[in-house]
């Protein structure tokens, strides 16, 4: 009490310290006007990735179905659980095992963070795969969004090989016999192959410095790779115009005068003014003030859409992993390879043309999709059909993606299923 | 910008000079730089398994011998006084091929070859290299796997 009177201003300091130290670090209280949502999504460094406002198309489930975001859980699934993995495991051929062994038997949760690393690669592969199908059959890759489309191509190619460098990591059968193999297919390159494969494996076979190569390059180099990739395409989609969408869901000048609230505050601010500084995209934009406007405020809308995918996505990945515990063979043996000797499944299609044909199945035709995937936006040029599912404006474009990505999914799926001992043909429901 | 009246075409020309050449050396260096640190991740000396090692006198190989040295992926032939060693590495996708009653067999993707490692079915695209075999001073045969040699040509002791 004597506090009080001596110097009231220290004692309400004190009682006021929760909230003045909760004001300092949220800015805003939780909002109640459009002004607040918009510098809820302003002033926060989590959430100024976003735009203010997005349109209503980029956040309609159907349209996305959130498979960019999940891609980019997954891999900060794959980061969390990676680094907790990093504490036990040795990357010695002498260790690596007995370590893998660790995991499932004394380390707490050891089998459980391992099968969500695991899982989770698997799943990335997929989701990045089917992510890309999602911005194909929407026409996405088309003007402006030409470069992204190439990045998005090299965030796949980072990821396929961020999952093969994991898969030698536990030393066991599969991973030894799954890189010896993916290794010889990567020699069949013409003029460069061994020098590749040597330098990858550090040495004439997979061994020691192999082990360690990947071990490098899944923990420190690759991940950073993805992640600089990633800033670049996320940055590259504000950018770009914000998601794609239908020529129709644009709004035109001609069109009927404004509908939806824009607060007064800001209009009398805006009055004068075509754009702000977040108007230097490219692509179309919405003047603010003078279409009809059908975007919607970041926050709550799109941080709800964006917190409901990451549930879902980590949801699945924890059943998951409770359900199935990821595969662990016998320590590596260096004699006895068992047979058939499979790479990693997403590398099966691959296996099984090499079968056919080492050069075109292993280097000619991947090389040939690859460069395919990556020119497809300079290449087709139209401007129809975009920001819409299996536009009939894109039956073409849509049917060779189709053919193409069919092709490399049924052998996938023969390599997987219908290869037996010495590659030979058998039925998987025998 | 102030003395361009003056200094005129011999200005512009300096700079671009300047800038050409300082563009010349980032680029280069940046190049050099690739370079090098392709060179470092190359590495001259190999930990696993040397690529030459001896194998022991020819005594221990009688006439007739086919034996695969496993660990070592190379199989010793020998055909009377003559020598040869031959990969056991599947050219295919890098298994270790068996021997077989007509050759060699890989258990992987059922590649097969005769007994001087032609490819007789299978998927591998190429016959299995012969490797340099010569006498060491010390009378022991040396295997050098760095060196390969056309098939059929062997050591005669």
């Amino acid at each position: 009490m004597s506090q009080a009177t001596e110097s009231p201003s220290t004692w309400k300091a004190l009682t006021d310290l929760p909230n003045a130290v909760w004001r300092s670090i949220f800015r805003n209280p939780l909002p109640d006007s459009d002004y607040g949502r918009a510098s809820t999504s302003f002033t926060n460094f989590f959430l100024h990735i976003h735009p203010v406002k997005v349109h209503q198309n980029s956040i309609r489930p159907l349209y996305t179905l959130g498979l960019g975001l999940m891609s980019f859980f997954l891999f900060v699934i794959l980061v969390v659980t990676g680094i907790l993995l990093m504490f036990y495991y040795v990357p010695s051929t002498t260790q690596a095992y007995d370590r893998m062994l660790d995991l499932r038997g004394s380390v707490a949760f050891g089998t459980f963070l391992r099968n969500m690393h695991r899982w989770s690669a698997h799943g990335m592969v997929a989701i990045v795969f089917l992510h890309m199908c999602r911005v194909f059959f929407t026409g996405s890759y088309k003007k402006p969004r030409e470069f992204n489309w190439v990045l998005g191509v090299l965030l796949l190619l980072v990821t396929l090989l961020l999952s093969f460098t994991g898969y030698l990591l536990p030393w066991d059968q599969l991973a030894f016999w799954a890189i010896t193999v993916g290794a010889s297919i990567a020699s069949y390159a013409p003029v460069i192959g061994n020098d590749i494969r040597f330098l990858l494996l550090g040495d004439a076979t997979v061994g020691q410095e192999a082990l360690l190569r990947f071990y490098v390059l899944h923990v420190a180099v690759l991940p950073a790779v993805l992640t600089m990739l990633i800033a670049v395409h996320f940055w590259r989609i504000r950018k770009d115009g914000g998601l794609s969408r239908p020529a129709e869901a644009e709004a035109t000048e001609t069109a009927a005068p404004p509908t939806i609230t824009i607060s007064v505050k800001a209009k009398e601010l805006v009055q004068n003014k075509l754009y702000g500084l977040q108007g230097f995209v490219r692509g179309p934009f919405n003047k603010v003030g003078n279409v009809p406007d059908r975007s919607v405020f970041s926050w709550p809308n799109l941080v709800i859409a964006e917190v409901f995918v990451f549930v879902i996505t980590l949801a699945v990945i924890l059943c998951v992993s409770l359900a199935f515990n990821a595969p662990l063979e016998e320590p590596v043996n260096v004699m006895h390879p068992p047979n058939p000797a499979k790479a990693p499944w997403y590398f099966l299609g691959l296996q099984e043309m090499v079968s056919y044909s080492a050069f075109w199945g292993g280097v000619g035709i991947p090389g040939v999709f690859v460069v395919l995937l990556l020119i497809a936006p300079y290449v087709d040029r139209g401007n129809e059909g975009v920001g819409v599912w299996f536009s009939r404006k894109r039956l073409l474009a849509n049917t060779i993606y189709t053919s193409v990505v069919l092709l490399n999914v049924i052998m996938i799926i023969i390599g997987t299923f219908f290869r037996g001992p010495n590659w030979e043909f058998i039925s998987p429901w025998r | 910008m102030h003395d361009k009246g003056e200094a005129g075409e011999q200005g512009t020309t300096r700079r671009q000079l300047t800038t050409w050449l300082s563009s010349f050396g980032l680029f280069g260096s940046a190049i050099l730089s690739i370079f090098s640190n392709l060179v470092f991740i190359k590495p001259r000396a190999t930990y696993g398994q040397p690529q030459r090692f001896n194998i022991g006198k020819p005594d221990a190989f009688p006439p007739g011998t086919r034996l695969a040295l496993e660990a070592r992926r190379v199989c010793v032939v020998r055909d009377g006084n003559k020598l040869a060693a031959i990969s056991t590495t599947c050219t295919h996708l890098g298994c270790i091929v068996g021997l077989s009653d007509t050759g060699f067999a890989c258990p992987c993707h059922g590649s097969r070859f005769d007994q001087d490692g032609n490819v007789t079915g299978g998927p591998a695209p190429k016959p299995l290299p012969w490797f340099k075999i010569s006498m060491a001073p010390n009378g022991e045969l040396e295997i050098d796997k760095d060196v390969q040699v056309e098939p059929g040509s062997y050591l005669n002791i």
